[in-house]
């Protein structure tokens, strides 16, 4: 595994999912542009080497976008499949949490370059990009976290939360209450009417990114150790009581207004829309930069499937709720989320042994911190593939009873829900759905269910077997 | 060339010819381009009217066709001078 994102390059070079711009980049839009087509493509990742008005700095686009890239930032061979890159993480992060460690600052890169009060001017410094046109305004943090601290416990938290440059020394992003930093901020902060101290980590490595996105259910140093295998390296900050990755590219510290809030967004979102609109948002003040010698900004462009937010928010989602559910007994053979889906479908596969197992299954889920980022849950039994749609499809769309198999609540959900009118966006309404795609379990297995009807499944053994062994012979060339 | 954009909610968030408070990013190529400030500024749907030109977008980035121009009476600080 890659202790920096110049390791992870390197490795993304090798295994040809890479490529190198050396012609001059324009951030306004350019650079954004080229990565937006990586995505919709499942192209290689480009580094840009030169860009417009900030010599020495570059871009890093679409890290994470695919399963294949997934695979080399765990690293597992490149081709590995899904379930198998499921298998690993779930092995890693079901551990014992791998507390980080702190090293001196003179062994930290991210510390080559530091800038402190009116010198920490991102727009002088940094090469903030126009992701999409339209945007409210240069998002430097896309790929990214930001580092807080519980002032009661201490527990720190990694979150990617966006944050948009609204001058050379302010930020504006969206502090959703539900999400970790959000409940600091808005629960305790905001209460007590003092500022936040927060670091921005731009361009961590990709296995902090990583835990930074997924719904960690401890402070993301600790899972991120689980995942490296060994602890990550912190170092002090300049001006605020927290620590950040020694080998990220770029820091930015300072501190969130607890009383003050400033335009930002709107912004192209994960959904593939810009929903919510521009708002008055948090603001975050800047009090230091430091950065590594020949900086590389990381940009992740959320739109269409697929990017990184899609489809690694999916993946920790997705393991996170089969951790639950496996932790409550409930007998399930895995869940699949399905990136395509935004994050919004989630696949459960379980033996359904009682009645009704799906609407407790999503109740389940539901009810979790998992809850507000997903809305449909379709439950399948043991004997179809979760991670194979066309299967996944048949048994909803044969199995699933549109009266008594579809069930409906009102939940809590994010306001980025493209679905919602304004008034529920608002009021943090979240509706969900649960397909219970499996034969109830008082029909009678021999004069009600019906039987599926596949090669698997109706003919015997024996001549399965035949038509297998024969089947190079009778003409047909796969087996 | 435009001086100026800002974002609205509807087109009368932008009443002609009255000093108004408004939220802009300039947008003079460079560095700072985007950057944001708030002013009292007049405006006008009259491209020729006042001194900068001015583009106007509504709430999900949306272009409005319709160029206007406008003049800055002053910068205000909208941010509280502790946290400056
Ligand atoms: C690219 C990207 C941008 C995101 N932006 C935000 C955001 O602006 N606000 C937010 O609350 N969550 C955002 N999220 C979702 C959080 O990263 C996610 O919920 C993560 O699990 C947060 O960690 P937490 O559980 O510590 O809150 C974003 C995710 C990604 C991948
Ligand atoms: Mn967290």
């Amino acid at each position: 595994m890659y202790k920096d994102n110049r390791e992870y390059i390197k490795a993304l070079e090798a295994a040809g999912e890479l490529v190198t711009i050396n012609q001059e980049v324009d951030w306004d839009m350019e650079a954004g542009a080229i990565v937006r087509k990586v995505c919709e493509e499942s192209g290689p990742s480009p580094l840009m080497n030169k860009i417009k008005d900030y010599p020495g700095h570059r871009y890093f686009g679409a890290p994470l976008a695919s399963y294949r890239k997934l695979a080399i930032a765990l690293g597992l061979p490149p081709d590995s499949a899904i379930p198998e890159i499921a298998k690993v993480y779930l092995e890693r992060t079901n551990k014992t949490p791998i507390k980080p460690v702190l090293i001196d600052k003179d062994k930290a890169p991210v510390k080559e370059n530091i800038f402190i009060g009116d010198k920490a001017d991102m727009l002088d410094l940094l090469p903030a990009p126009i992701v999409h046109e339209g945007d409210g305004g240069r998002y430097l943090c896309t790929w990214h976290f930001i580092v807080t601290k519980d002032p009661d416990n201490g527990d720190v938290n990694w979150g990617m939360y966006r944050q948009m440059v609204y001058d050379g020394k302010t930020l504006t992003g969206p502090l959703l209450p539900f999400s970790d930093g959000g409940k600091v901020f808005h629960g305790k902060y905001k209460q007590m009417g003092k500022p936040m101290p927060f670091a921005t980590v731009i361009g961590p490595d990709p296995i902090s990114a990583i835990a930074a996105s997924a719904p960690a259910p401890m402070p993301e140093t600790d899972f991120a150790g689980m995942l490296m295998g060994k602890p990550i390296e912190l170092v002090k900050c300049e001006t605020v009581d927290l620590e950040v990755p020694a080998n990220a590219e770029i820091v930015i510290e300072g501190e969130i207004l607890p009383d003050v809030s400033l335009e930002e967004g709107p912004f192209g979102e994960y959904t593939g829309y810009r929903t919510s609109p521009r708002d008055m948002r948090q603001v975050y003040r800047v009090k230091a930069i430091t950065h590594r010698n020949n900086p590389i900004t990381t940009i992740s462009n959320m739109g269409i499937p697929t990017d990184e937010g899609q489809l690694l928010r999916s993946f920790s989602l997705g393991l996170e709720m089969d951790k639950l559910l496996r932790s409550q007994g409930i007998p399930i053979t895995g869940v699949f989320m399905m990136p395509e889906s935004t994050h919004h479908l989630v696949i459960v596969g379980v033996k359904p042994i009682y009645t009704n197992i799906a609407a407790q299954i999503a109740q389940t889920v539901f009810g979790s911190k998992l809850g507000p980022w997903f809305h449909m849950v379709v439950v399948v039994d043991d004997e179809c593939d979760i991670y194979n749609f066309n299967e996944v499809l048949h048994a909803w769309t044969t199995k699933c009873h549109p009266i008594n198999g579809i069930h409906v609540w009102q939940g809590v959900g994010t306001p980025l829900y493209p679905f919602l009118s304004a008034a529920e966006r608002i009021k943090s309404v979240g509706p969900k759905v649960c397909f219970d795609c499996t034969f109830p379990l008082d029909w009678d297995p021999l004069s009600e269910v019906p039987s599926l009807v596949s090669f698997k499944t109706v003919y015997p053994k024996e001549i399965q077997e035949k038509v297998l062994a024969n089947w190079k012979n009778y003409g047909f060339k796969s087996s | 060339m435009f001086k100026y954009d800002t974002y609205i909610e509807s087109l009368t968030d932008l009443p002609e010819g009255e000093e108004i408070k408004l939220s802009v990013r300039d947008l003079t190529p460079g560095k700072q381009r985007y950057a944001y400030k708030h002013v009292m500024a007049i405006v006008s749907a009259d491209p020729e009217r006042y001194p900068d030109k001015m583009q106007v977008r509504f709430g999900r980035g949306q272009l409005h066709g319709q160029p206007y121009s406008m003049q800055v009476i002053k910068e205000v600080n909208i941010v509280p001078e502790r946290y400056l």
